[in-house]
């Protein structure tokens, strides 16, 4: 489903008429009102209960002076999330390796999307269901499929070692930064190709074919013609596989390379439970994330669909 | 003037090359560990490029029956715990994603597409949820209650979008008017009408976030407590404790589990479903 991105910011148009009418409808137009507030009033309610109660709790938590009682107010959580470097270094890590891997795994979804769109191939089917399959695996195996290729024992390492003569142990980056980048693409290159596959699906071939025939080189053609074309489907992946990086954390648990904002919310909790620490960083997290969304779909011309 | 084409420019000759090239060796760093982890669970050691003393089932027997070192539990008790958290968190999902599913497709009112996002966009992924839930319900955790309700919250965009999808094929407001004509009620009209036409959907969306309830890990890490670890807890403790080819042993019974899943799937016959999963 696509969204609207203008109509969802636009203007906020009338106010919903009195709750009276909703519960005891005068007219149709009143019986309708409560039908599509009968239709949506149970995912209200799923996400009241399991969404927006558990992020407002965790919100309290993190302004809370007592342990284990959420009560008094302070903002040292946050002071310190500030200004103790050791957490500006992990927020930088988490941006900066959230963004190359977000980048390297659009730049390899858009040419597999063209040729899925364009080719002629043999095993199409297959070849969906290969590139699909990882959408369903958790992060903890795809870390697995990392250390199978990359680690010790791994396949590529040691025909690696082979070739060169060195010793498997010292090729092995299962569990280096590197490694952790192949596991993070792992998940994300299927993710990125979902997206842009809907895209390219709209892609008017006529034009294409017209600059083709017009003496553009393909390159050419896929620069001016295909490119602004797929720009909003480009933006919109990019929004949501960047949102999907920030978020893995069975990944990083498994391989431990690199420390970034989801592992170090686990440290929080599992060395001495410090929930409030914990609950900081979540709810600067989730706001981060929100307000990146929300900024991404109001002032580009991104389209989200899944 | 067909001579003016450059024919000779360097992506008419190497594009097509170079972008097969990226596409083979996107499927092969893909497909080649699974079928590697696969084949290696048959095998007695893996020591040097390749696993070797083909064919044994040791590593499956010790997932399927379980041992007392490192992955503990019996991989039956395990995916017999996940499969009922997950089919609590489906009946959820299908309780609240095939009305807003409806009522997003079938009417036009205030802030349909803001109710759209919420429903279609994840509110907030695994971890976090999981921080949030672990003061706000402490004594649903032990329980698995919190892993349901948790489940379905974080797999309800796929049930609305599968259902949206079904519904996106039918004409919603004549079969509405239709049945209604005919003397229908509103509400025996959804529950006769509607409900059954976009059944299709309605088994796409469940089979897909059933899966991925089940699979869903870093809500379970954070969440669970004690008792039957969930399936993917499972898979957890095997990969850190056990030996490289029990996991593989481990990890293969998940791979089988998503297997079945695509077949069900392609019976059901909603490839825009299949390719989502």
């Amino acid at each position: 489903m696509s969204v609207d991105v203008d109509s969802v910011m636009g203007p906020l148009g009338r106010l919903p008429s009195t709750a009276k009418n909703i519960v005891w409808p005068q007219s149709e137009r009143q019986r309708e009102r409560r039908r599509i507030v009968g239709l949506c009033l149970p995912f209200l309610i799923l996400l009241v209960f399991s969404g927006i109660v558990p992020l407002t709790e965790m919100f309290r938590i993190s302004f809370s002076e007592a342990r284990l009682v959420t009560e008094g107010f302070t903002v040292q959580y946050y002071e310190q999330l500030i200004l103790d470097p050791y957490y500006r270094t992990i927020a930088f890590n988490t941006l900066w390796f959230g963004l190359a891997t977000t980048i390297t795994s659009i730049a390899i979804a858009v040419p597999v999307a063209h040729a899925l769109a364009k080719y002629d191939l043999p095993g199409e089917s297959v070849i969906l269901t290969i590139l699909s399959f990882p959408n369903s695996l958790p992060g903890i195996v795809a870390a697995f499929m990392i250390i199978v290729l990359f680690g010790n024992t791994g396949l590529i390492t040691n025909i690696i070692a082979g070739f060169s003569g060195q010793s498997p142990i010292n090729l092995a980056i299962a569990t280096s930064v590197g490694g952790l980048f192949l596991a993070y693409l792992y998940s994300m290159i299927p993710r990125a190709l979902l997206l842009l596959r809907g895209t390219y699906a709209e892609v008017n071939t006529d034009a294409e074919e017209a600059a083709r025939s017009l003496g553009a080189t393909p390159f050419e053609t896929f620069r001016y013609v295909t490119l602004p074309q797929i720009k909003p489907g480009l933006i919109g992946a990019f929004v949501l596989v960047f949102r999907t990086a920030l978020a893995i954390f069975g990944t990083i648990l498994i391989l431990k390379s690199l420390l970034v904002w989801t592992l170090q919310i686990d440290r929080e909790i599992a060395q001495g439970f410090n929930i409030a620490q914990a609950s900081a960083m979540a709810t600067v997290w989730f706001v981060f994330v929100f307000v990146f969304t929300l900024i991404a779909l109001r002032y580009t011309s991104a389209e989200v669909s899944l | 003037m067909a001579s003016s084409i450059p024919r000779s420019s360097l992506s008419a000759r190497f594009g097509r090359t170079f972008i097969k090239i990226v596409l083979v060796t996107t499927l092969v760093f893909l497909s080649l560990p699974v079928v590697l982890t696969f084949i290696s669970s048959f095998a007695a050691e893996w020591i040097g490029p390749l696993p070797s003393g083909f064919l044994t089932f040791g590593n499956w027997n010790d997932v399927i029956t379980g041992t007392d070192v490192g992955a503990d539990v019996s991989v039956g008790s395990s995916l017999l715990y996940s499969a009922g958290l997950a089919l609590g968190g489906v009946i959820i999902n299908i309780c609240v994603g095939v009305p807003i599913a409806y009522a997003i497709a079938r009417y036009d009112f205030w802030g349909r597409d803001w109710v759209n996002v919420f429903a279609i966009l994840p509110l907030a992924p695994g971890i976090i949820l999981g921080i949030a839930f672990l003061r706000t319900y402490p004594d649903l955790s032990t329980s698995g209650i919190a892993l349901v309700i948790g489940y379905s919250l974080l797999k309800s965009p796929y049930m609305v979008m599968a259902v949206q999808s079904s519904f996106q094929s039918m004409d919603l407001q004549q079969i509405e008017e239709s049945s209604r004509s005919l003397g229908a009620s509103w509400i025996r009209t959804f529950l006769t009408v509607i409900v059954p036409n976009a059944k299709e959907g309605i088994i796409a969306g469940s089979i897909i976030s059933w899966t991925l309830a089940a699979a869903e890990f870093n809500f379970s890490y954070i969440v669970y407590s004690r008792g039957t670890p969930p399936l993917s807890i499972f898979l957890y403790n095997n990969i850190t404790n056990a030996s490289f080819l029990n996991a593989a042993a481990a990890v293969s019974v998940f791979f089988l589990l998503i297997a079945l899943v695509t077949i069900a799937l392609q019976i059901v016959g909603n490839q825009a479903a299949i390719r989502r999963l």
